[in-house]
């Protein structure tokens, strides 16, 4: 199942006729607009109206410091489109509005988009419960809600035909495709420790199937109940045998955890495998996380640039202002959310994508955008799609893409396997195409 | 933080419900990682160490001679003034237009400009520099409210500059609990509003709010301002604690709560008003610990989003500052009745607890101010970047009026070690400073209430457990996890 491709250009997994094929397609784009990419400047160029999108951001709440780089990523990604000539010759216009991290107003916002501000779509939000509470209220409103959450409701199929997530993976995908390189590459005893709620659950179930699938077996389930801010207690569960643990702690304990894991075990330890969800933002150089040398961390997309760094993420990197440490070039200490923020580019890009081949004037081809959108499938590697090639699964509404495992090395993430598309997919749980508008 | 702290913690967080002193940050302004390294760093040892210097301050006090609270908190003249003609425009009315003047544009960019709060001046200059920046600045420096309020330059040339041409009077009974009334709804929009930051939200609030204070200055006259409009009384309390002040006319200069001192609360609301800054002050943080947000069935690593707990924070809030002037009038009851016991062949006059509640109440403004310092300079610290960023670009059309070019707002301070020590043990030393100031300016306020050293430090024994307790609460919290 797995390909031990390390160069993520090469892992595409996309065939150099669909590439070419696709490549047509936006210069095809390009001819009936009359626009060339590059040459156009956005205040010289545009007389046309703005494309009007709403950025549901997390401006304040629990997600603010994720919404900050949301924020950055986008208004970078938007400066980009804008130069190359926006969408069928519009610019693109960002009206951002503060969700406050919170569904209520998540749905006040996107209503604000929709008949207040007069937008054509709206756009931009990670936290689930944020997504959760805005998109019945987009799907009443027919109003386009293109959502970066990583979560898997989308294709779950508990949201609407006016939902979608074609520019990041969810979180089923990422997890289960972990399974068969732990499996082959760490060990087959796995002991799970993780936050006793949905988010810890969700890992819980969908790796622990997915690994005994590959023939391995859980030895233990450790759930830490989420106001804990010390482990000690907890370590003696773990079994002897343990030959690797996969760890999914979150929240303001998680540095604690890790120096108290590391005290527990000292030099001798398992493998050890966690998501980077745990340590987003935060700077691997910190203290306390020496002892994370030598593990493994699951990575939307390389914090780290590459030694073999692909021209795509350097123009990305260089566009959000980030180094080759995932931090801000203004401060190496403020390091980036780069697992996650990559999908406000790419979903922008998918948006322009969508936007052209269904020759979208205004909200009246709204319906025209979502099917445009829902006819995509492979999405190559690219400026547009920095992170990796996708698959875009017209169906459930949500991207497939590859997955990364980086180690830690001299306090650096440094990419150890990328998983391949098919590696990511599951069965459909919905058809959305099957819904009426 | 190991294993072994957790019942402490518990019992502290415990202690704080039953005592209603419950304090930090307000909306989710810090970076998750800040938190992540304020459990790494020794607390238990630092939280000890402020409450022992609060303690050691105490017991110096009752041994020190009974001249040196006040000797502590005695101003030096630095000038006088001849009075000013109040009869024509003065310097402080046209600076109070001019910002009479900048709030009118300020709400009009709320209303037409950037929806993003973090984009949009309005905002960024109500809760940022204002609430955060200005209230510190004048806790320190002295009452510059009183040239940069939004009322009074315009209200005077309205009036034409008469003193006091008001029609109808203020009722004396109502005192100052409108301004209460006015504190306390502020707090629950700035804590239980699901956007308070928004800026056409903002815009109208403040908007409404302004006319509604100048429609009352027309009919009652600077009594409005004195006492219905809460933030010029809360910024004329802070400014009773800063360095620089007036009395009548002379300029003077002391240590920080001289005029204070000077100046003691006289009335039960008034009293009340500084306990509810205290209170809600306090609260405003509290919300966000694990402990609170456990104890209300939410878990704190999935924080449902401010709609789901409205009226948990209402409750929780109201309930914190009733507890708190609750324990507060317990320890001056206490204290009052151990003093008078101390009454001997007719010696000395019994104080009454009235007397003793409204007279004592304003050595709490330090905690308080304390506090507002300590659990916003984070908040301050990235917000003054975007204001910075703003104020470049009032109407986000990409302007760069202030020449910054590129510029990227950081939280990386919060993402080091060092940093986050240098802010945490910043924040931590302005609350323990907040308590010593406020045990040497209820000593020196016992004296001249009660008259004799022996019965103002038995009249104090309460309080003084009341502020070490508070200390302990207040370093807590600082180090608490927290989750929303």
């Amino acid at each position: 199942m797995t390909d031990k491709i390390k160069n993520p250009s090469d892992a595409t997994g996309i065939s150099r006729r669909t590439a070419i094929k696709t490549l047509a397609v936006g210069a095809g784009v390009v001819a009936t607009t009359g626009t060339i990419p590059g040459l156009l400047r956005p205040n010289q160029a545009f007389s046309a109206e703005p494309i009007r999108i709403g950025f549901q951001v997390h401006r304040t709440g629990i997600g603010a410091a994720y919404g900050r780089w949301y924020d950055r990523t986008t208004e970078a990604v938007v400066k980009r489109i804008n130069d190359e000539g926006g969408i069928n010759g519009r610019p693109i216009e960002i009206v951002a509005e503060d969700d406050g991290t919170d569904p209520k107003r998540g749905a006040e916002v996107v209503e604000k988009f929709a008949n207040q501000h007069k937008c054509d779509i709206a756009f931009g939000t990670l936290f689930s419960h944020v997504v959760f509470g805005s998109a019945p209220r987009a799907g009443e409103l027919k109003i386009p809600y293109f959502v970066v959450s990583e979560g898997h409701h989308v294709a779950s199929g508990k949201l609407n035909r006016y939902t979608l997530q074609p520019g990041i993976t969810d979180v089923k995908s990422q997890v289960e495709a972990m399974a068969p390189f732990i499996s082959e590459n760490l060990g087959k005893k796995v002991t799970m420790i993780y936050p006793d709620f949905a988010f810890g659950h969700d890992h819980r179930d969908y790796f622990s199937t997915a690994f005994e699938n590959q023939g391995g077996t859980i030895l233990e389930k450790i759930a830490i109940p989420p106001t804990e801010t010390s482990f000690t207690k907890y370590f003696p569960k773990i079994p002897r045998d343990t030959e690797v643990i996969y760890h999914v702690m979150v929240g303001p304990a998680v540095l604690t955890f890790v120096k108290e894991l590391g005290e527990f075990f000292g030099p001798s330890r398992p493998e050890i495998f966690g998501f980077i969800d745990s340590l987003e933002a935060v700077d691997m150089a910190s203290p306390g996380l020496e002892f994370l040398d030598g593990t493994y961390f699951w990575e939307g997309n390389p914090r780290y640039a590459q030694a073999d760094q692909t021209e795509f993420d350097k123009a990305y990197r260089e566009a959000v202002g980030v180094d080759a440490n995932g931090a801000s070039i203004s401060d190496s200490k403020d390091v980036s959310t780069y697992a996650h923020m990559f999908g406000c580019w790419e979903t922008l890009y998918v948006v322009k994508a969508g936007m052209e081949a269904s020759g979208y004037k205004g909200p009246e081809d709204r319906q025209k955008l979502i099917e445009a959108v829902e006819s995509m499938s492979e999405m190559p590697h690219s400026f547009e799609h920095p992170q990796g090639a996708k698959l875009f699964n017209g169906k459930t509404h949500q991207a497939f893409g590859h997955q990364y495992i980086s180690k830690v090395e001299d306090s650096k993430l440094v990419l150890a396997h990328t998983t391949s598309i098919e590696d990511t997919l599951y069965e459909d749980e919905v058809d959305y195409t099957k819904q009426a508008f | 933080m190991s294993a072994t702290v957790k019942p402490a913690t518990q019992t502290i967080a415990l202690f704080a419900l039953l005592t209603g002193a419950l304090f930090a940050p307000m909306r989710a302004f810090a970076h998750a990682s800040e938190q992540a390294f304020v459990l790494l760093l020794p607390t238990k040892v630092y939280i000890t160490s402020g409450v022992l210097a609060v303690a050691l301050t105490i017991v110096v006090l009752a041994l020190a001679p009974q001249t040196m609270s006040h000797g502590l908190l005695r101003a030096k003249r630095l000038f006088s003034k001849n009075p000013q003609s109040h009869s024509a425009l003065t310097m402080a009315d046209i600076t109070s237009i001019v910002t009479t003047l900048l709030l009118a544009w300020l709400i009009w960019t709320g209303l037409t400009g950037s929806h993003d709060p973090l984009k949009n001046p309005l905002p960024l200059f109500i809760w940022t520099l204002w609430w955060i920046g200005f209230v510190v600045i004048q806790g320190i420096v002295g009452n510059l409210w009183r040239w940069l309020n939004p009322w009074t330059g315009l209200y005077r040339l309205c009036t034409s500059f008469k003193d006091n041409p008001h029609r109808v009077a203020l009722p004396a009974w109502l005192g100052h609990w409108p301004a209460v009334i006015v504190l306390l709804l502020f707090m629950v929009f700035a804590l239980a509003d699901i956007a308070p930051d928004s800026p056409t939200r903002l815009s109208i609030i403040v908007g409404v709010y302004w006319l509604v204070i100048f429609i009352g200055m027309l009919l009652f006259g600077d009594q409005c301002l004195k006492r219905v409009e809460a933030f010029s009384v809360l910024l004329s309390f802070y400014s009773q604690l800063a360095w620089f002040g007036r009395i009548k006319n002379d300029f003077l200069t002391g240590f920080a709560g001289w005029h204070a001192l000077a100046n003691p609360t006289t009335t039960i609301s008034a009293a009340v008003f500084v306990l509810v800054l205290l209170g809600t002050g306090s609260f405003d943080g509290f919300n966000e610990t694990f402990y609170w947000l456990n104890s209300i069935g939410i878990n704190p690593l999935e924080f449902p989003g401010r709609s789901a707990v409205v009226t948990q924070t209402v409750v929780g809030l109201l309930l914190a500052t009733a507890l708190l002037i609750a324990v507060y009038a317990a320890c001056i009851y206490l204290g009052v009745t151990l003093a008078n016991r101390q009454i001997y062949d007719q010696i000395g006059k019994p104080v009454h607890f009235r007397q003793a509640f409204c007279y004592l109440a304003i050595a709490i403004l330090p905690i308080a101010f304390a506090y507002h310092f300590a659990h916003f300079l984070t908040a301050f610290l990235v917000n003054a970047q975007y204001a910075l960023a703003a104020a470049s670009d009032p109407f986000d059309t990409g302007a760069d009026l202030l020449g910054l070019g590129t510029f990227y707002v950081t939280t990386g301070f919060m993402n080091s070690h060092h940093t986050v020590e240098a802010i945490w043990l910043t924040q931590a030393a302005a609350v323990v400073f907040g308590h010593v100031l406020s045990v040497l300016l209820a000593h020196a306020l016992a004296l001249d209430l009660f008259g004799s050293a022996r019965r103002a430090i038995i009249s104090q024994v309460p309080l003084a457990v009341f502020m070490v307790g508070y200390t302990f609460i207040g370093l807590w919290l600082l180090a608490a996890p927290r989750g929303a």
